[in-house]
């Protein structure tokens, strides 16, 4: 009898593993979704075997950018800026999407409001036509797996900026959150990272952002929006370790309604010999090959028709 | 009883070990999951190039041919913080790997593991020679 307990459970956990990994790797025939899964929450450096797997099982020698453990989230308190604020700085890993917003942010498979246009837009995608294949910028709230984090810009009147750099050098090198108090410009022209502001709501730093254009992809899976995209990020320090990105994704161009998504990012190492809690040199176009091996074009897909 | 469960739990380890992901893009667009390699060559180059790390090994085949073999791995970045660095890999040297070829040119492959005959160690894995708890 326990043995038939035992097997019974085992045979449960294994299912359960293998739905949660099919889930992940999705469908793999290359058309949008999840065919570059990366969930974006940095969970994937925790990989110790040394090889990841993509569509299907297949591998690659992907070893992750190390991040700290959840063991050692609380090993160290939170720092603090000398203005008294939390510091973000990081850097950081995941805190947004690569493959899949809707899955990444927490919601249920069809929970995103997608108008139909956008639903059957995002199924006829391929995943080699997304932008970022030919290093244009994955914009907000898209992180690959490699790190990013604030620069906070000081003047004589105080925080005057605040900078986001991602480790993807001419692939979008950095963005830009006015501090000083200044209001959306009315005329605006449509830009990849839009026009941004902050403040600070006690120890979370909020950024509104207006402007956007419409030619990058939320993810791999080719999640679109439109010109009248807003976005509003909220992010806290929960640790040393961990950083919350609470988003609020409002697209009536795109979405029937607005919807509220969570990422977490986690701390880069800083204990390595090699780019330990630092940026990283990454020249996107310097040589980039994709597409060379079957022979097409990437990166076409700028259009939302 | 525990030989049993030991097999249950190597099981569950492989099946958990299928995490994302290669960084720039997905491998069905380009790579082909049937055409599986597994060739002896000598490494041509090991370039840290951007966005993708490649190296380039010489395969001589059973009738003598010449064929240079352009493989991928992720970022030149991921690489270097988990200890791996110019020394560890080097023209000349006499190599086993795997991977999968091109779904229209063969030997453009993504490479999946890769080891120097002269220690079969496997190559830019976590935890490299200068890795400093990296993990």
């Amino acid at each position: 009898m326990r043995k038939v307990l035992v097997i019974s459970i085992t045979l449960a956990g294994l299912c359960a593993i293998l739905l949660t990994n099919l889930h992940a790797q999705g469908r793999g025939d290359g058309r949008g979704a999840n065919s570059q899964p990366g969930r974006g929450d940095g969970t994937e450096t925790n990989n110790r075997q040394g090889v990841l797997t993509d569509n299907g099982g297949v591998r690659y020698i992907n070893p992750g950018s190390p991040t700290v453990p959840d063991s050692e989230v609380n090993s160290q308190p939170i720092p603090r800026l000398p203005d008294g604020h939390v510091d973000l700085t990081g850097p950081w890993v995941g805190g947004g999407s690569n493959g899949d917003i809707e899955r990444d942010g927490g919601l249920k498979p069809g929970e995103l409001p997608l108008l139909p246009w956008a639903k059957e837009l995002r199924d006829r995608r391929l995943s080699k036509d997304e932008p970022y294949t030919a290093c244009l910028p994955m914009s907000v709230p898209r992180v690959n797996p490699y790190p990013w984090k604030f620069a906070f810009s000081y003047t004589s009147k105080g925080l005057s900026h605040i900078y986001v750099l991602h480790e993807t050098g001419d692939a979008g090198a950095h963005r830009v959150v006015y501090m000083d108090g200044r209001k959306h410009p009315d005329d605006l022209i449509p830009s990849w990272w839009g026009h941004s502001i902050g403040r600070w709501e006690g120890d979370t730093l909020v950024i509104d952002t207006v402007g956007y254009n419409d030619k990058f992809w939320f993810d791999s899976r080719g999640t679109p929006h439109t010109e009248k995209l807003p976005t509003i990020e909220r992010w806290t320090r929960l640790n040393y370790g961990r950083i919350v990105n609470e988003f609020t994704l409002e697209d009536p161009g795109a979405l029937s309604k607005p919807v509220q998504l969570k990422f977490t990012g986690r701390l880069l190492r800083p204990n390595l010999k090699t780019g330990g809690g630092e940026l990283m040199e990454f020249i996107c176009l310097e040589d980039n090959e994709y597409g060379a091996a079957a022979q097409i074009k990437v990166g076409t897909g700028t259009s939302n028709k | 009883m525990k030989r049993k469960l030991g097999v249950v739990v190597i099981a569950l380890g492989l099946l958990s070990v299928s995490v994302p992901v290669l960084a720039h893009h997905g491998f069905d667009t380009e790579y082909d999951a049937k055409k599986k390699v597994k060739l002896t060559g000598v490494v041509t180059e090991v370039a840290w190039s951007n966005p993708h790390m490649r190296i380039y090994i010489d395969v001589t085949g059973p009738d003598g041919k010449v064929t240079n073999w352009n493989m991928e791995l992720t970022s030149p970045n991921t690489i270097r913080r988990q200890g791996w660095g110019p020394t560890d890999l080097k023209a000349g040297d006499k190599v086993v790997f795997e991977g999968f070829g091109g779904k229209v040119v063969e030997s453009r492959g993504s490479l999946q593991t890769i080891m120097k005959v002269s220690d079969m160690k496997p190559l830019f894995g976590p935890g490299g020679p200068d890795a400093a708890q990296a993990q």
